[in-house]
């Protein structure tokens, strides 16, 4: 994440702080401590010495670095207090509101949501009135309880899980081994594995889980890097077919639940969206769905699908 | 070069903590070397009056007094600044560490890290590396839409907004006039509940579905902020959530997993099984999707809307 002047200035005047209570502080470890890299914090450091109480009275911050310890010469000298700064409106509200929701996830192991809770007290106590700004926000993770002991169990003890998992694109179960990696939750909560049957890497919806198993195989993903999820869940590749779906103002909400490249507004008040998906024939369902209020246009073998569909289903009506 | 923005910044709010008194703009300005170089008073006094506005945004209070000669003076005392003691245990640290990793929205990142920051200077411990759960669990706030912050901000400071919205069938954005009380984020969307002051009601707004700037309106709002805001049942009424009814479908066995997941009752027939499932808005078209796996017995109404859709698609 790029880096504004006001979060710099905030971790500065922290690190001011901290680096007082630590002559000779080792530059990996104050890195760590505050959750940067250790080029951020010798940016940081190169723009400290310019600090201080007035540039002309010699009391700048003499703060420096060999690369590896930091050292500040004039710590006495230069008041810059003891205690590090009270929690700003926004500081309290990021933590309180992210606090309260991690607490309400049916997953979390008693102890952590106990100390998640012991935590989210202390840090009301200590915000004081920039505590109250954080009930204007509030975040509902949802998680399918069962399923999740299960899933957590397997990553913890780093074993194997048998599903049986609901495809709705194909309206199918099918029943695959797979190896955890990661728990995450985005609206709702995915476990990315390494599936056996495909030999890659997959992810599976919580909520989309018939039947879950432990089994005594010890998983053994290959390592990959988790997916950077910062643009969505869904980011079709450039290569995947494309689709186009014509809606009216009754399917205008397509568009707001469908990754597309683009959506293009119709002289009736509909769009025309197209998007890309590794399996078209997913969007059978869409279409039927849509009704009156859209259709796909193209593939046309994909429109002709859904429209064989209809037909298909219409004849149990005695149509 | 131009002095960086965060230099300067940080050379206000220590001579503003460090003084013993309050100073004067321009005793300030003699100080810090960012001022000095300011091309005009005009350039300089608009550089400090966002300078201070930041450091309130960082959580700093500045304190405006007078000096002997009754010019404006400011000062940032220890004692309104400081952190008050605070501990945690490590089980605490590492939660707290957790939590604050959710934001993906750049403003509530920085203010969730800047706070881990103070506290970690206030001493608190460091998580141990891979605590189980905390370890393995991900959770994530998704927070892509740009209405987001201007929206967080005017709840904060209770500042009536005006925005265009679309509604969910219509092309034409329409301004809406609002008094935000609250955000709440479910199923992975922000809604935004708060008073309408055309519709003279309690609306929620998808934030998706703002489809242009936030802007805020001067004055005081018109309608108490209630104490409690329910974002979240306004919500699920609307998206059918309430089954009022139930309905009797087929169903083709080895379908539907999610229809039969819900239903009340399984009988077999054959290659089929019959159902009854809970029957609320928005059941016909999600019947429908099942194309020839599913039959819609009854209700009769159910069965019509679902035929009608399903004519609608077989025309093409």
């Amino acid at each position: 994440m790029a880096t504004n002047a006001i979060d710099q200035t905030r971790r500065m005047l922290s690190l001011v702080t901290y680096l007082r209570e630590r002559p000779g502080a080792r530059v990996d470890e104050v890195a760590r401590a505050f959750g940067i890299s250790q080029d951020e914090l010798i940016s940081d450091l190169q723009v400290l010495p310019m600090c201080g109480t007035s540039f002309r009275g010699g009391d700048l911050l003499d703060i420096d670095t060999d690369g590896e310890h930091i050292w500040w010469h004039n710590a006495d000298a230069v008041d810059s207090g003891g205690q590090p700064l009270r929690l700003a409106a926004d500081e309290a509200t990021a933590l309180l509101v992210a606090a309260r929701a991690v607490a309400t996830l049916p997953g979390l192991r008693v102890s952590d949501r106990e100390a998640l809770l012991r935590a989210g007290a202390k840090l009301e106590e200590a915000a004081g009135e920039n505590a109250r700004a954080s009930s204007r926000l509030s975040v509902t993770f949802e998680s399918e309880g069962g399923v999740f002991a299960d899933v957590d169990r397997a990553m913890a003890e780093r074993r194997r899980l048998w599903l049986r998992y609901y495809s709705p694109g194909r309206d199918e179960l099918t029943e695959r081994e797979v190896d955890p990696i990661r728990l995450f939750v985005l609206g709702h909560t995915y476990l990315e594995a390494w599936c056996r049957l495909s030999e890659a890497r997959r992810t599976f919806r919580l909520d989309r889980v018939a039947e879950i198993r432990l089994l005594d195989e010890a998983a053994d993903p290959p390592p990959v890097t988790p997916r950077d999820l910062s643009a969505g869940l869904v980011q079709p590749a450039a290569e995947d077919p494309e689709v186009v779906v014509e809606v009216g103002p009754g399917g205008r909400w397509v568009a707001e639940y469908w990754p597309h490249d683009s959506a293009e507004e119709l002289p009736d008040g509909g769009l025309r969206i197209t998007l890309r998906t590794p399996d078209p024939a997913s969007l059978r369902r869409l279409a039927l769905r849509l009704g009156a209020d859209g259709r796909i246009t193209a593939p046309p073998e994909l429109a002709e699908s859904a429209r064989e569909a209809a037909r298909a289903a219409l004849a149990a009506y005695g149509e | 070069m131009a002095i960086a923005k965060a230099e300067r910044l940080m050379n206000l709010a220590l001579c503003l903590l460090g003084t013993r008194r309050p100073l004067t703009k321009r005793e300030l300005r003699s100080s810090i070397e960012a001022y000095l170089e300011a091309a005009s008073d005009d350039a300089f006094n608009r550089m400090f009056e966002r300078d201070k506005d930041d450091l309130r945004e960082l959580g700093l209070i500045i304190d405006i007094g007078e000096n002997v000669d009754g010019e404006a003076a400011y000062q940032a005392r220890r004692d309104h600044n400081q952190l008050p003691p605070i501990t945690f245990d490590p089980a605490e640290a590492a939660a707290l560490g957790l939590a604050a990793r959710v934001w993906q929205q750049a403003r509530l990142a920085g203010a969730a890290s800047g706070a881990l920051q103070k506290l970690r200077a206030a001493g608190m411990p460091e998580a141990e590396a891979d605590r189980g759960a905390s370890g393995a669990l991900e959770p994530r706030i998704p927070t892509q839409e740009a209405a987001f912050e201007p929206l967080m901000l005017a709840c904060r400071d209770r500042r009536p907004v005006v925005f265009p919205y679309r509604k969910s069938d219509s092309p034409q954005p329409v301004r809406r006039h609002v008094e935000p009380w609250a955000l709440e984020c479910w199923r992975g969307h922000w809604y935004l509940a708060g008073w309408d002051r055309d519709r003279q009601g309690e609306r929620v707004f998808r934030l998706s579905r703002i489809a242009g700037a936030v802007r805020s309106r001067a004055g005081a709002y018109t309608v108490p902020v209630p104490d409690q805001v329910r974002v979240r049942e306004a919500v699920e009424r609307r998206a059918g959530e309430h089954a009022t009814a139930t309905a009797r479908i087929r169903l083709r066995k080895g379908c539907g997993y999610p229809l039969r997941a819900r239903a009340a009752e399984v009988v077999d027939a054959g290659e089929w099984e019959e159902l009854l499932i809970p029957y609320g808005h928005g059941l016909d078209a999600w019947l429908a999707e099942f194309g020839p796996d599913v039959v819609v017995l009854e209700p009769a109404e159910l069965r019509a809307e679902t035929v009608e859709r399903l004519r609608a698609v077989a025309k093409g």
